[in-house]
C-alpha cells in the first residue's frame, strides 16, 4: 500500500517536472517572438509598401481561413463548429494590424470590422442555433466578400448564389472551391446555388 | 449556540444586507432629448410603427427608460441596469443615425429576425409588460417596414 502511493508521488513529481520544462519552451518560444516582433515594430518607419501588403495579406488570410472554416462547418450542418470557427473569427478580425493601412484602407476595415465582428461573436456564442447562426452568416458574408474586394484574397475565390435562403430572397457566400456546397442549406440541399463571380 | 440562535442571526445578516443594497441605486437610463441620431431622424418610419417600437423595445433599446417601481428595490434595479446596459450596446434606436449604413442594415435585419424567431422582446420581459407582446398584425407591420427600410438601405 505505502509504496504504491510513493510510486504514484513519485510519478505525478515527474509528470509535473516535463510539463514545467515544456512550459519554460514555450516560454522561451514566446519571448523569442516578442522580441521579433518589437523589432519589426522598430522598424515601421522603414517599412515598404510592400511589407505593408505583405502584413496585410496574412491577417487577411487568417480571417479569411476562420470565415472558410465556418461555412464548411455550415456546409456540413455543425452548429458547433461554426461557434467554434465564429470565435476564431472574431479574434482574427481583432488581431489584424492596422498600423500597415493607409488612412483610407483603414477607414474601409474598420467599417467591415465594426459589422463583421458583431455577427462572429453572434454566430460563436449561438452554438446549437444553426438558424440564427445562419442568418448571421448572410450578413457576414456580405462583409467578407467587401473586404476581399478591398484587400483581395490572396487566392482564388468564388462568390456563390442561393436563391432561396431568405424567404426567396437568395443569399451569397464565399467559397474556396469551385464545386458548389451551400452553407445555408446544408445537407438537405447541398450542391443547389451557383457560381456568380469568380474573385482572382 | 443553538441552532434556533444561529437561524435568528443569519436572518438578521440577510435582512442587513437587504437594507444596505437598497442605498446602492444604479444609474437611471433617462433623457428627455431627442438626438439627431434618434431612428425617426434617420429613416422612414410611421407613427404606428414607432408606438410599437417605443411600446416594446424602447425600455432597453434607447436612452430613455420606463422604469417600473420595482426597479427602485434592489438586487431589481441592478438586473435591469444590466439588461438595459447589453440591450443598448446591442442596438440603441437614440443612436441609430450614428451606425455606418452597412450596419444599420445589419441592425434591421436582426430587428426582423429576432421578433419572426421571437427571441425579442426577451421572455421575461413580456411577462412583466403584458402589452409588450406583438399582436399579429403589429408583426406584419413592423416587419414590413423593417424590410422596406432594408430595401431603401441598400438601393443608397
Amino acid at each position: 500500500m505505502m509504496k504504491n502511493i510513493i510510486l504514484g508521488l513519485a510519478m505525478a513529481a515527474t509528470s509535473l517536472a516535463v510539463c514545467n520544462s515544456n512550459n519554460r519552451s514555450i516560454e522561451y518560444l514566446k519571448m523569442n517572438k516578442d522580441l521579433q516582433l518589437k523589432s519589426t515594430v522598430n522598424n515601421t518607419s522603414l517599412m515598404t509598401s510592400s511589407v505593408a501588403d505583405a502584413k496585410i495579406a496574412v491577417s487577411i488570410k487568417e480571417i479569411l481561413n476562420a470565415y472558410l472554416q465556418m461555412k464548411n462547418a455550415f456546409t456540413e450542418d455543425n452548429s458547433t463548429g461554426a461557434a467554434t470557427a465564429g470565435k476564431k473569427l472574431e479574434a482574427a478580425f481583432k488581431k489584424f494590424d492596422k498600423s500597415a493601412l493607409t488612412a483610407a484602407q483603414k477607414k474601409t476595415y474598420e467599417d467591415v470590422e465594426a459589422d463583421a465582428v458583431e455577427h462572429a461573436e453572434h454566430i460563436g456564442a449561438n452554438g446549437g442555433k444553426i438558424e440564427h447562426q445562419r442568418e448571421h452568416f448572410e450578413l457576414l458574408s456580405k462583409d467578407m466578400y467587401d473586404l476581399v474586394k478591398a484587400f483581395g484574397g490572396g487566392q482564388v475565390l468564388y462568390k456563390d448564389f442561393d436563391p432561396m435562403f431568405n424567404n426567396g430572397k437568395g443569399a451569397f457566400w464565399l467559397s474556396e472551391t469551385k464545386e458548389i456546397k451551400n452553407p445555408y442549406m446544408g445537407k438537405a440541399m447541398l450542391t443547389s446555388g451557383s457560381i456568380k463571380e469568380e474573385i482572382k | 449556540m443553538s441552532l434556533r440562535k444561529k437561524i435568528l442571526i443569519a436572518i438578521g445578516i440577510v435582512f442587513i444586507v437587504f437594507i444596505v443594497i437598497q442605498f446602492i441605486q444604479p444609474v437611471r437610463n433617462k433623457s428627455d432629448l431627442l438626438l439627431a441620431s434618434d431612428i425617426s431622424n434617420t429613416i422612414t418610419i410611421s407613427d404606428n410603427v414607432q408606438a410599437i417600437i417605443i411600446n416594446a423595445c424602447y425600455d432597453c433599446h434607447s436612452n430613455n427608460t420606463i422604469y417600473p417601481w420595482y426597479s427602485n428595490i434592489q438586487p431589481m434595479g441592478w438586473l435591469m441596469a444590466k439588461h438595459i446596459k447589453n440591450g443598448k450596446e446591442a442596438l440603441n434606436f437614440s443612436e441609430f443615425g450614428s451606425y455606418s449604413s452597412r450596419r444599420q442594415l445589419s441592425k434591421l435585419n436582426g430587428i426582423a429576425n429576432s421578433i419572426r424567431d421571437d427571441i425579442m422582446p426577451l421572455r421575461s420581459y413580456k411577462l412583466m409588460h403584458k402589452n409588450s407582446q406583438f399582436s399579429a398584425s403589429q408583426m406584419e407591420l413592423l416587419i414590413n417596414w423593417d424590410q422596406q427600410s432594408k430595401d431603401s438601405l441598400s438601393a443608397k
